[in-house]
């Protein structure tokens, strides 16, 4: 099993709320795939079970071959991720951060400085590096933790809203970033926005009440239902005027 | 890479962390203030210091024991802090065992109040050496016990962060239970007649006992003919039995917190 990510028939409860139901997903090669679905979808759940956050119910999820419940170290080290909206240690720096989490990660001396210089200076945070974060915005936050994720390298970056809150500006360089740098990656996005996602990634998969109801390449979706935003609306439940 | 140069790592931050807070200088603060209390306090009040060395050794641990259990203070985010700050979403993330994490977390912990302690013990030594110009030896035996308790109150402190969805909680639920729960049981069992020797209150009191216990105190503060007028019969805890207590708390606390956080989900 080598495909990036592979997901089998899982299942979450949080107490009696089922949030997952039997979800099934592969995506192989270096495609990337926007995950859509509306508030409550199970979008979030999805993405915590493959980070190894929180467990499964029932069913597994595998990163690169790596069960994430079995074998969690050997498949986060695979991963570079953003999950909800990120929060560092304010007494640390970026550059202290960036150490910290690339050091963890086996990663030292000048390579790991050479790395840090390049995705600080890619999330254009190249004047804050020694400001401590307990200063930061929530936009530059934002910036932080994209630099951390691409900071070793993943052959898979997992995002689950990674532009939310930020302004239009710093939303296009997020979507610019996120478009060079998962030209060799597998990047699985979760998003509210349609139009960011088209431009992003070449399939979707739709998921609403924990269900996953439609996984194919953009291209195939707006063949059959005339655009994306027409398969979303449709495949979700909601009637078309 | 293996696991244990990642605890070094985890350490190494996390002591960074106690080092830039400001949590560590207001104990560091209160202890020196304590300890100045019963050094300026006790001339002025008694008249002049206590003629028994080991006495004034006894009043000025105070200072040690306060530091930790000021270790309460900045151990209780530890685990808690990384769910409720929601900053466990970049530490989780990373490919390493959250055991590796916790004990990080917890030998840094450590590593804090043994410097609060260090400090409380020097200060200690310094003032019995100007005033009687002599250190008992059961200062050594008293700091190998105040450091064996600030691992045990780090422990336990960490089985509550463990538990808790918050770090005030975390702080709060372990500071009853040493401070008020232990303390009224031990209350109770003592005018009961029953053994407290395992009470984390009590296993603390022998950071103080080495110097001669309750006996040296009653003997300088409490005149012969009411000794016997007690309705109870005050002992002074065994040492064996107080370092057996704070083991055990030391390994249930620290392994529970491993246990729980292993299995804590961050949803």
């Amino acid at each position: 099993m080598n495909e990036p990510i592979v997901i089998e028939n899982l299942t979450k409860y949080y107490n009696s709320f089922l949030a997952l139901d039997n979800v099934s997903l592969t995506i192989e090669g270096n495609e990337n795939v926007g995950f859509l679905g509306p508030n409550g979808a199970g979008k979030s759940t999805t993405l915590k079970i493959l980070c190894g956050l929180i467990r499964a119910t029932s069913g597994k999820a595998y990163i690169k071959g790596f069960n994430i419940a079995t074998q969690k170290e050997k498949a986060l080290s695979q991963i570079g991720t953003i999950i909800e909206t990120p929060e560092f240690y304010g007494f640390l720096t970026p550059k202290e951060t960036l150490n910290y989490f690339g050091r963890l990660r086996g990663m030292s001396g000048n390579n790991l400085n050479k790395r840090i210089t390049e995705v600080i200076n890619l999330v254009s945070l190249e004047q804050w590096l020694n400001v401590k974060i307990e200063k930061f915005s929530r936009g530059m936050k934002q910036r932080l933790a994209l630099a951390q994720a691409l900071l070793h390298d993943p052959p898979i970056l997992i995002l689950d809203e990674p532009a939310l809150g930020l302004d239009p500006r710093a939303v296009i360089e997020f979507r610019q970033i996120i478009v060079e740098t998962g030209k060799d990656k597998v990047v699985f996005f979760a998003s509210h926005q349609l139009s960011e996602v088209a431009q992003i990634c070449q399939h979707v998969a739709i998921i609403d009440h924990g269900r996953l109801l439609g996984y194919d390449s953009i291209e195939a979706l707006e063949q059959k239902y005339n655009s994306l935003e027409n398969a979303y609306l449709q495949l979700t439940g909601v009637p078309i005027e | 890479m293996n696991e244990l140069k990642r605890l070094g790592i985890v350490t190494g931050y996390e002591f960074l962390k106690h080092i830039r807070r400001k949590r560590v200088y207001v104990i560091l603060l209160l202890v020196l203030v304590t300890e100045a209390a019963v050094l300026a306090g006790f001339p002025a009040l008694m008249g002049g210091y206590p003629e028994s060395v080991n006495l004034m050794a006894t009043l000025l641990s105070i200072g040690p024991t306060m530091a930790v259990i000021g270790a309460i203070f900045f151990s209780g985010d530890a685990i808690a802090g990384e769910f409720e700050n929601k900053t466990g979403f970049m530490l989780f993330t990373n490919p390493v065992k959250r055991t590796t994490l916790v004990l990080g977390k917890y030998i840094a912990g450590c590593l804090a109040v043994a410097i609060l302690t260090v400090v409380a013990y020097i200060v200690v030594c310094v003032s019995l050496l100007v005033i009687y110009q002599t250190i008992p030896v059961e200062t050594a035996q008293s700091f190998g016990l105040c450091m064996l308790y600030g691992a045990c109150i780090v422990a336990v402190t960490f089985f509550f962060s463990a538990v808790s969805k918050g770090a005030m909680g975390a702080t709060v639920m372990t500071l009853v239970l040493i401070m008020v729960i232990s303390g009224v049981v031990e209350s109770v069992l003592m005018l009961a007649g029953q053994p407290y020797w395992f009470l984390i209150s009590t296993a603390g009191d022998s950071i103080t006992m080495v110097y001669g216990g309750i006996e040296l105190m009653l003997a300088e503060f409490v005149p012969l003919e009411e000794m016997g007028n007690f309705p109870f019969e005050l002992e002074s805890p065994d040492i064996g039995r107080s370092v057996l207590a704070m083991v055990i708390y030391l390994v249930v606390g620290l392994n529970s917190s491993l246990i729980i956080t292993n299995r804590r989900q961050l949803s």
